[in-house]
């Protein structure tokens, strides 16, 4: 995968095979923020990558904020929608989540609060087409 | 036997004490602090809970009637939740322990709502159907003793509460969205519009995000945007969207009565505060000959009373823990839920 990537989703087979090109580039200490309105199926490409990783339990962190998952590789999935201040990021320790370089970091609605994110990152935008088809653009921030 | 409770998984911040199996507090930072405080405005953070705990345990105790060196165990949760948040309680619990030397229980808050049943006058019988539904989790349940928990069925995407909180801001409602759906869902029909109940391959899962992005659909469909949305519309929408959600959970749990025998009903977590979730579980249980057990409100969103009821369950069931005992973000393997 070259980025920026961008193609056309037609179907939910189409984003588990975009979800599972993309994992193929991931490494331990990525951050992937993603961008997309709701309901444009941000929560199902991070559970179609997950799926490459063995990881099958891949919820909807919007009310945990954030999930650890273990598989071949260690995954943490945050949700910035009930986000309101910075300050509550901070409080987590999210900077502890950002560092782990043992971990790949995916962040849904990471525009929210894009300042929080470090210069590195993919950023990864979901916009819903006509007829339920979905466009998908990966660029790679460094 | 005076038992305290301490909850700091989320947002909120409660403190309870049941004196002798009765329930003489439970204060939710939410509703008596911000009040009776002065106002902290509602955040997610650590900080707050840490001020607010202790002021909130000592008004807990007073209104208990007790000193505290009269508390017998010390209940707090351990997770799941945000570790940062959960930390506060379990440490400053932790400490209320080792300094009055009475034994200390970790809860888990899953298990901690899967019990809130036993809160209420009437208890669940054993076994029972448990349908756990809040904004974090949908869970259906055999409980089949105090410890042995069996899951049916989970969300494989959104939470029940998520998809109400999530629709209500579509429809412009605002926060609370359980409410406000609920609010305007009594002014409208639930028929207005045909809402799909997502089917899994696991017959007693569920899925709430095909739900939200049909209610989407509709909204961009027939409106354009939200903000389009007449307002003599937004009840039916409301509604309809109530309804599938409700179908979504009476038809599982339905699934589960037909298929395990059980001898009651128990929906617990924020989401049973809905007004017609209770009503149709009421008309599911008396079709089944089932009791049907839904705990009061106050024990239906997050609260300390689950936790020192859950607690003192895990105690008299000859339960020690350790000082040394760790905070978690997930599910540990030592949970009754599997």
């Amino acid at each position: 995968m070259l980025f920026p990537y961008k193609i056309i989703l037609n179907s939910e087979i189409d984003t588990l095979k975009t979800a599972e090109e993309f994992s193929k580039v991931l490494k331990n200490g990525d951050i992937v923020a993603l961008n997309g309105n709701l309901g444009t199926g941000k929560t199902f490409f991070v559970k179609g990558v997950a799926k490459q990783f063995n990881i099958t339990n891949v919820n909807s962190p919007t009310f945990a904020i954030v999930y650890e998952y273990k598989g071949d590789r260690k995954i943490y999935h945050f949700d910035f929608y009930r986000i309101k201040k910075i300050e509550e990021l901070y409080d987590i320790g999210i900077e502890e989540y950002f560092n782990d370089d043992e971990a790949i970091v995916f962040i849904e609605w990471a525009e929210l609060m894009i300042e929080i994110l470090p210069k590195k990152y993919y950023l990864i935008k979901i916009n819903l087409l006509e007829n339920n088809k979905r466009e998908i653009e990966i660029t790679k921030h460094e | 036997m005076n038992i305290v409770g301490i909850e700091s998984s989320c947002d909120e911040t409660s403190a309870a004490v049941i004196c002798d199996g009765k329930l003489k507090a439970n204060l939710i930072s939410s509703q008596h602090f911000h009040k009776d405080f002065g106002g902290v405005v509602p955040e997610l953070s650590s900080r707050a809970h840490l001020q607010i705990i202790a002021p909130l345990l000592k008004q807990a105790l007073n209104q208990a009637g007790i000193k505290k060196d009269e508390i017998d165990v010390v209940c707090a949760t351990a997770g799941p939740g945000l570790i940062g948040a959960v930390l506060v309680g379990l440490t400053f619990a932790k400490g209320l322990s080792y300094s009055l030397n009475k034994p200390f229980v970790p809860v888990n808050h899953i298990e901690g709502h899967i019990y809130s049943g036993f809160l209420m006058d009437e208890k669940p019988e054993y076994p029972y159907l448990c349908l756990v539904v809040s904004g974090g989790h949908t869970l259906l349940l055999i409980v089949e003793s105090e410890t042995a928990i069996r899951k049916l069925g989970s969300t494989i995407d959104d939470a029940a509460g998520e998809a109400f909180d999530k629709t209500a801001k579509m429809l412009g409602l605002g926060y609370p969205g359980g409410i406000k759906i609920q609010e305007e869902a009594e002014k409208g029909n639930p028929d207005f519009i045909d809402f799909p109940v997502s089917q899994c391959k696991n017959e007693f899962d569920f899925s709430f995000s095909g739900l939200k992005t049909s209610v989407l659909r509709y909204i961009q469909k027939e409106f354009g945007n939200a903000g389009n949305i007449p307002i003599d519309k937004i009840p039916d929408i409301a509604a309809s969207f109530q309804k599938a959600a409700v179908d979504a959970l009476i038809q599982k749990s339905e699934r589960a009565l037909k298929n395990y025998n059980v001898n009651s009903i128990s929906i617990v977590g924020g989401v049973a505060a809905n007004k017609y979730l209770r009503e149709r579980f009421v008309l599911l249980s008396a079709k089944y000959k089932k009791s049907l057990n839904i705990p009061d409100l106050q024990f239906c969103g997050d609260n300390a009373a689950m936790i020192a009821q859950r607690g003192v369950m895990l105690h008299n069931n000859g339960l020690k823990f350790d000082l040394d005992y760790n905070a978690y973000a997930g599910l540990p393997e030592s949970a009754f839920i599997p």
